[in-house]
């Protein structure tokens, strides 16, 4: 039988904001349930976010936005996805996005999942193995 | 406190009590009772408890306004000046901060807070193209002398207390602070307010730093020694447990890594040959406290009173009364507010300025209800200064000091605390101080895993929160009216910034940032404290970003810890 290997997620803070309390607990409840989490931290660019997934061979890019910046940050990381023929790569979005007008938009341009600030990890454990 | 006739009767009664009653302790809602930190909860407290852990009425508690201050750092504390009550407040541009920051003043808050914009916090001007996306998205985006006089247009500076969110940058910041005071007629040496200016915390926890620690504890220094001489009523470094208590550190973390850090300034500051009762009085610090575990909060807040007056005794020899005497700030962690059903938070805002006042704070903060939501609106902002103000003016706890005082839960949790952070603190000293904790990455980490137990508490149902594991309701699509930017604000900001540059005498700018760039060259003594070439460049007009950005060119860039 051949071994399954384990999902990978590229989880990075985008822009400029330090908090990283959720993505941190994201990444301790990823690795617990057995997934590989290459964590790149504060600030990544789209562009390292992007580079880093297709070089890792990622099957999931997670970003965490608190700063009101993610109707900027998302739709970048995703047109570079499409750029790089690597649109198969899903994204999902954590942080604190204020109204459900912001969320629908952003599903609608391609993220495959929103989890706002007071999601379980539960949840979003859930998510990634039923649909990566 | 008792005679051991007294505890000899108490332990027999106790133990009839306990005979009796096993019955009824089998019904308890929960086998063990504790808070998150994993303190057990007995069921009931009792003189016992202070002469087992050997309590000191004189020695531990003494009275208010004496050493160790456990009862508060006055001798009337509320009965002659009721606590501060701060509400930060973000807003985009310095116009719109100074129309909310006029409406909060004249509303009796007594203090006004300023939050800025991330560009803002990490150095860089409005118009730097990887910072546009967040220009006054979460604060206000100040960068130059003029936006500061604008800001505070109709305030005199003088009357109020200012609290300013500055960090990296926060030289830059308290020389634009003071030298917009100074051109309202304002006398600096009598200024009051402080600076928050815990760089420590930005390394550990929100992120928000520009240049590596050692010339970060330099910047720090040079505005201590500025202010000491210059700006003696002003707190030019308040450090902060609230950064850590927010990225999920326990209670007991939370304050170790804020004095471990408090220890780590002043000794780059007695380096520099000061004298640490010109200092110390310099310091306050701004903790954090929630309704969530709320003796523990309060026991928290007077056993780090107690520490921090024996460490300042014990360690540095203060002679000065003002050098032991801890100022606090205590702020609710907006981490405390549940999203669903969020007027709630009313309530839990209420709450914590009980705790606050409770333990003696001098000022106290509580949160707006809707910013789980987004940025406070005015109500929102409104409502929380009036519970605060429920609080001080109608229940009645602010005629007697320290009124839980002498209890026997608050009491032995206090000495609980004390313990418990000690012990912390002696494993910090243990891995080669704070600077070293900090670059290994081992706060980081504690605070990580701390963060982690939290959130699998709420999930298992073992901390509750109320309409969002317990009591929840089908939640309404409805949107709060929070304050969200007007993006046609933002390009207009950074206009306005583009045409404010052009206009400098621009020769005066880069004469005075060649100065600063020597100066920052030059070693680090008080003779070439940067504080001086960082306020003639403010005058000229030269940018936050010109300032940071000719300080980056020589101290370079940290990477942060290595975790």
């Amino acid at each position: 039988m051949v071994k399954k290997h384990p999902i990978k997620v590229v989880l990075a803070k985008p822009g400029l904001d330090g908090h990283d309390r959720g993505i941190n607990v994201v990444s301790l409840a990823l690795r617990d349930a057995g997934m590989e989490v290459v964590y790149l931290g504060r600030q990544a660019t789209p562009e390292q976010i992007v580079e880093t997934a297709i070089q890792e061979g990622a099957n999931l890019i997670g970003m965490s936005i608190l700063s009101d910046t993610h109707m900027d940050y998302c739709p970048q990381v995703i047109d570079l996805l499409r750029e790089k023929n690597a649109g198969n790569t899903k994204v999902i979005l954590g942080g604190f996005i204020p109204n459900q007008k912001d969320v629908r938009w952003l599903k609608k341009y391609g993220v495959a999942e929103v989890f706002g600030t007071g999601s379980s990890l539960d949840a979003i454990v859930k998510w990634i193995n039923e649909n990566v | 406190m008792f005679t051991k006739q007294e505890l000899t009767q108490v332990k027999s009664a106790q133990k009839r009590w306990n005979k009796d009653n096993r019955g009824e302790f089998r019904k308890e809602r929960h086998s063990k009772f504790t808070s998150d930190e994993g303190m057990v909860r007995q069921r009931v407290y009792t003189p016992l408890d202070l002469s087992e852990k050997g309590i000191s009425y004189t020695s531990d508690l003494g009275f208010p306004g004496e050493y160790p201050y456990t009862r508060g750092i006055t001798s009337t504390m509320y009965r002659s000046q009721l606590p501060l009550s701060l509400h930060t407040i973000g807003r985009a541009i310095p116009e719109e901060f100074n129309r909310i920051c006029r409406d909060v003043y004249a509303a009796g808050s007594g203090m006004v807070g300023i939050l800025t914009d991330l560009p803002t916090q990490l150095g860089y001007d409005p118009d730097f193209p990887p910072a546009r996306a967040e220009v006054g998205k979460v604060g206000t985006s100040l960068c130059s002398l003029r936006d500061w006089e604008v800001a505070f247009d109709g305030i005199n500076l003088g009357k109020v207390w200012t609290h300013i969110q500055a960090n990296a940058q926060a030289t830059w910041a308290l020389a634009c602070y003071s030298v917009a005071a100074e051109r309202q007629g304002v006398d600096t040496t009598k200024l009051e307010g402080n600076l928050q200016n815990d760089i420590f915390k930005e390394f550990n926890a929100r992120g928000m730093y520009i240049f590596p620690p050692r010339q970060s504890l330099r910047l720090v220094t040079d505005s201590l020694v500025y202010c000491a001489e210059h700006m003696p009523r002003f707190k030019p470094l308040q450090i902060q447990s609230y950064g850590y208590s927010e990225a999920g550190a326990n209670r007991v973390h939370e304050i170790a890594f804020t004095l471990a850090t408090a220890v780590t300034y002043l000794e780059a500051a007695l380096g520099r040959g000061v004298d640490i009762d010109a200092i110390a009085p310099c310091v306050m610090f701004l903790l954090s406290h929630d309704h969530i575990d709320f003796f523990d909060e309060i026991a928290k807040i007077r056993a780090t009173r107690k520490i921090w007056a024996t460490l300042m005794k014990e360690r540095f020899h203060a002679r000065k009364d003002e050098s032991m005497k801890m100022v606090i700030l205590s702020s609710q962690g907006g981490t405390s507010l549940v999203k669903e059903q969020y007027m709630n938070n009313i309530a839990r805002g209420a709450i914590t300025w009980l705790a606050g006042a409770l333990a003696g704070c001098q000022q106290i903060g509580n949160r707006s209800y809707d910013e789980c939501r987004g940025i406070a609106s005015d109500e929102a902002l409104l409502t929380a200064l009036r519970s605060g103000q429920i609080v001080t003016h109608e229940t009645g706890v602010c005629d007697v000091v320290d009124p839980l005082g002498g209890s026997y839960y608050v009491e032995s949790l206090t000495c609980q605390y004390e313990e418990k952070i000690t012990q912390a603190l002696d494993e910090i000293a243990a891995r080669g101080g704070m600077v070293k904790a900090t670059e290994d990455g081992y706060v980081v980490r504690v605070i990580r895993e701390d963060a982690y137990k939290y959130q699998k508490m709420v999930e298992s149902g073992e901390r509750l929160k109320v309409g969002h594991n317990i009591f929840q309701m089908p939640e309404e699509e409805k949107e709060a009216r929070v304050y969200r930017a007007d993006p046609k604000v933002i390009k207009k900001r950074v206009q306005d910034v583009e045409q404010f540059k052009k206009k400098r005498n621009i020769q005066k700018v880069n004469r005075t940032l060649n100065e600063l760039k020597k100066c920052a060259a030059a070693k680090e003594s008080n003779e070439t404290n940067l504080m001086m070439p960082i306020m003639e460049a403010v005058k000229a007009s030269a940018t936050l970003g010109e300032v940071c950005g000719t300080l980056r060119a020589v101290f370079g860039e940290y990477q942060g810890p290595n975790a």
